[in-house]
């Protein structure tokens, strides 16, 4: 738990009263500071090496060049690391940073420095906090550390409000604050009119953010962020009037959605958030749009999409049809043949399962529709900023992962659709898995692509049955897309079917790299796995398809701040063990995938430019910047 | 990457503060002069092609600050240069004398042993000259560098000095072509897999 004594170390640094400190990066020596920009700059042009990209990383790098009190001098030089030259040299930087005796051998205030100035403008890009992400892991600071920070970041607001109150040399900033409180109280008591909970916190926090943020940055920065300006760029950054995404309500019927609002999945606040979707609702258990994901815990702001409800339950019900009677038997069979050899369409289906084709045929046709029409909604929803200038993750199974795929791609076609977009996770996607037609989301998303899929859902095969036998599903097999982005993990010993997705999401999640919930994988560990369908969906483990999990380096473990002191157990341990009794149970009706295997390669070099181990991604243009 | 250049190389420019590392890069990529040239931060970074024997090569300059306090920066740059022009200033001997120690860090750094070393003795338009060339010729000669005189101010020298060395660079085909190769490697991994070209240059070093 060496993790969890650090934020008390912290904590009194962020909220020291209006701390006379200057920012820890202008405390470094000239050449440390040379090589903390070197180190960004060379990570940059790693994890961006897009042409659309370049304006951001020249700018980011101008900023930090300026931030840091370097020379001018230097900007040509980081400008060209910026754009690939010179990618060689990371390590060496990070290691000269790791000797500085300013930090003390604590690399997390780098972390904490380039949070700071990462935030300084009122928005946190989401390229900015995939960055971020990569530097502390690069400096080998464990990433619960940075959620560590962007919690102390906002805990701190709390504090200094206090505090403020209380200073006698405050009482003219604060009366300068007031009638700037008073505007956002009232678009506050707006809101709350609207039983908006984002409302109060998203609008009402602006000017405690601009605080908070002066005591993490120090003095120097608190000058700029104290002014008018500086409150209102904090306000985006929590969403514009306040009212935020729970605000958000569908002024007109759009296209073909009937559905479309966004629930609360929990109360917290964060500088980055998630939005979850459901593929489908069924009676019972799974009868709203937030209990698949009960267990999900990748950040403290987190919420779901209510969409079409009337037919994801039509769909749900028609799915449990299917799935529960004879033909779902009938399908296994089937499939034990086929699934190993890898060529689900060629599956012959059994005529008792196409005599029920068409309870699930009219609803999926149906739902298939509105996914699309659902995720061009939301593509522009976050287009405008609703959910203010906060990087958002998309989590999504079944037809949850199509409205994130019709999204993305939406997204693609407009302009400023960078930073927007830090993770996406599909599941089960009954999409298109061509890499041409994912080759755009790289501009869009700035973090991971992650697509899980199982080759035994055989409803997504069936469902296709009627499509061209070249179509590839990515919900079936991994999208091999060049790009560091992309992460193919097989769930196939995890989902036996596609109702799985939902009954099974935490273990799901955990195998992609989502944080969960504590508690669920060590309760799931004393509950014996082997019954694996038909469950509670926390029954199992804490497991995964470990060996497709890639190195978890600054994209991949999002942290997910909050709820404490936590995992501090790695997903490795369990996993082993968990796989192996998944084999026993599993038995041989499906195929084995505990080696990362060739074709479900995980493309995950967040590290370097285009390490040779990583053949997956060498053809693509890139990853290799240093070469033109 | 342009079709006619034949490769790209990595040159790296280190010696003692103030020898006049930067103003030789400066007159050799834009033929410019400042007598009041500000010391280096880090590291400063010029592109320029230069063509030497009918060969197009693309030389990527990485000029070390000379500062003390720079020093800890340096070795990041060692790795994967094929070229190294090592500086002194003819009117400081102290620069002459603390060659010893720049190539003793560049044994310790440089990934590679083939690599090309070059002396220059800057500044030979000064009149209060302190090491004569004869020792320069000699010091070069005696850890296997090439060596040349020159004048960022007055352009003497300079462009000779980087033609030369690019051009010892090319001749010395397991240099540059096993990370041609390398590079082959990298953009046709697929096929290639873990190719056996890329351990030629290796083999060479062996």
């Amino acid at each position: 738990m060496a993790t969890w004594d650090r934020p008390s170390q912290k904590q009194p640094q962020g909220t020291e009263p209006a701390a006379e400190r200057e920012p820890v990066g202008r405390e470094l020596a000239e050449a440390n500071r040379f090589a903390y920009a070197a180190l960004c700059g060379i990570s940059l042009s790693q994890l961006f090496p897009e042409p659309e990209q370049s304006s951001f990383c020249t700018e980011f790098m101008a900023g930090l060049v300026k931030w840091l009190e370097l020379s001018e001098a230097v900007l040509p030089t980081m400008t060209a690391f910026a754009s690939g030259l010179g990618g060689e040299g990371t390590d060496m930087f990070a290691e000269i940073l790791l000797k500085d005796p300013i930090l003390k051998g604590d690399p997390s205030l780098i972390t904490q420095d380039l949070l700071s100035f990462s935030l300084k403008e009122g928005r946190y890009d989401a390229r900015a906090r995939v960055l971020v992400c990569h530097i502390t892991s690069l400096l080998q600071v464990p990433l619960e550390e940075l959620d560590v920070l962007e919690e102390t970041f906002l805990e701190s607001l709390k504090e200094t409000r206090e505090e403020e109150s209380e200073t006698a040399e405050a009482s003219r900033k604060k009366k300068e604050n007031r009638r700037k409180w008073k505007r956002y109280l009232l678009i506050g008591l707006a809101t709350v009119g609207g039983g908006t909970v984002i409302g109060v916190t998203g609008g009402l926090a602006a000017p405690l953010v601009a605080a908070g943020a002066a005591t993490v940055i120090g003095s120097a920065g608190a000058a700029a962020l104290g002014s008018a300006a500086g409150i209102a760029v904090m306000t985006s950054l929590f969403g514009a009037a306040g009212a935020g995404l729970t605000g958000y309500k569908m002024k007109k019927r759009v296209g073909a959605i009937e559905e479309f609002t966004f629930l609360p999945l929990t109360e917290g606040r964060q500088l980055h958030i998630t939005i979850a979707i459901t593929g489908w609702l069924a009676s019972g258990r799974y009868r709203t749009f937030s209990a698949p994901w009960t267990a999900l815990a990748h950040s403290r702001e987190q919420y779901c999409l209510a969409w079409e409800a009337k037919y994801l339950m039509e769909l749900g019900n028609a799915l449990e049809t299917i799935l529960s009677g004879l033909a779902n038997m009938v399908a296994q069979e089937a499939l034990k043949y086929t699934v190993l050899s890898g060529i689900v369409a060629a599956l012959t289906w059994p005529a008792s399962l196409l005599s029920v084709a068409n309870v699930i045929d009219n609803p999926w046709g149906v739902c298939l529709h509105r996914s699309a029409e659902v995720g061009k909604h939301l593509a522009h929803i976050l287009l405008s900023r609703q959910q203010g200038q906060r990087p958002v993750t998309l989590v999504g199974f079944s037809l949850g992962a199509r409205v994130i795929y019709f999204c993305l791609q939406e997204m693609a076609q407009e302009k400023g659709c960078q930073g927007i977009i830090e993770d996406v996770v599909l599941l089960g996607a009954p999409v298109e898995g061509d890499p041409k037609h994912w080759e755009p989301f790289r501009k869009v998303v700035s973090g991971r692509i992650v697509n899980g899929y199982s080759r035994g859902d055989w409803l997504l095969s069936f469902v296709y049955r009627t499509s061209s036998v070249q179509l590839r599903v990515a919900g079936l097999q991994p999208v091999l897309l060049q790009d560091r982005r992309m992460e193919n993990v097989d769930l196939s010993l995890v989902v036996g079917g596609h109702l799985d997705y939902a009954k099974k999401m935490d273990i799901i999640l955990k195998a992609v790299g989502i944080r969960t919930k504590p508690g669920w994988g060590e309760k799931g560990l004393l509950l014996a796995p082997s019954n694996q369908s038909q469950e509670e969906p926390h029954q199992a483990t804490a497991a995964s398809s470990a060996g497709q999990i890639p190195h978890q380096d600054g994209q991949t473990q999002e942290p997910a701040p909050g709820d404490t002191p936590k995992v501090a157990e790695p997903p490795d341990p369990s996993h082993t063990q968990v796989l192996a009794e998944l084999d026993q149970s599993e038995g041989a009706s499906l195929p084995a995938i505990q080696g990362p295997d060739e074709s479900a390669h995980v493309c995950s070099h967040g590290m370097g430019p285009n390490p040779l181990g990583c053949p997956n991604c060498s053809q693509s243009q890139g990853p290799c910047p240093g070469l033109d | 990457m342009d079709e006619d250049v034949l490769t790209t190389l990595k040159i790296l420019i280190i010696g003692e503060s103030g020898v006049g590392k930067s103003s030789l890069l400066l007159r050799f990529t834009d033929d410019t002069f400042d007598p009041e040239l500000a010391a280096t931060i880090g590291v400063d970074f010029k592109v320029k092609t230069i063509s030497v024997d009918g060969n197009k090569a693309k030389l990527a300059i990485w000029d070390t600050a000379g500062q003390e306090r720079f020093r800890t920066l340096t070795p990041s740059y060692y790795r994967g240069a094929q070229g190294v022009i090592l500086v002194y200033d003819v009117t400081r001997r102290d620069t002459f004398v603390k060659l010893d120690n720049w190539l003793n860090e560049l044994e310790t750094y440089c990934t590679r042993n083939d690599i090309v070393n070059m002396l220059v003795g800057n500044k030979i338009d000064k009149e209060n000259r302190e090491v004569d060339r004869n020792e320069g010729l000699k010091f070069a000669r005696k850890h296997s560098m090439l060596f040349i005189e020159a004048s960022a101010k007055t352009c003497d020298g300079v462009q000779c000095a980087f033609e030369e060395l690019v051009e010892k660079i090319i001749q010395t085909p397991g240099l540059w072509e096993s990370e041609n190769q390398n590079k082959g490697v990298k953009l046709s991994h697929m096929e290639e897999s873990h190719g056996g070209g890329a351990c030629g240059g290796y083999c060479s070093v062996l």
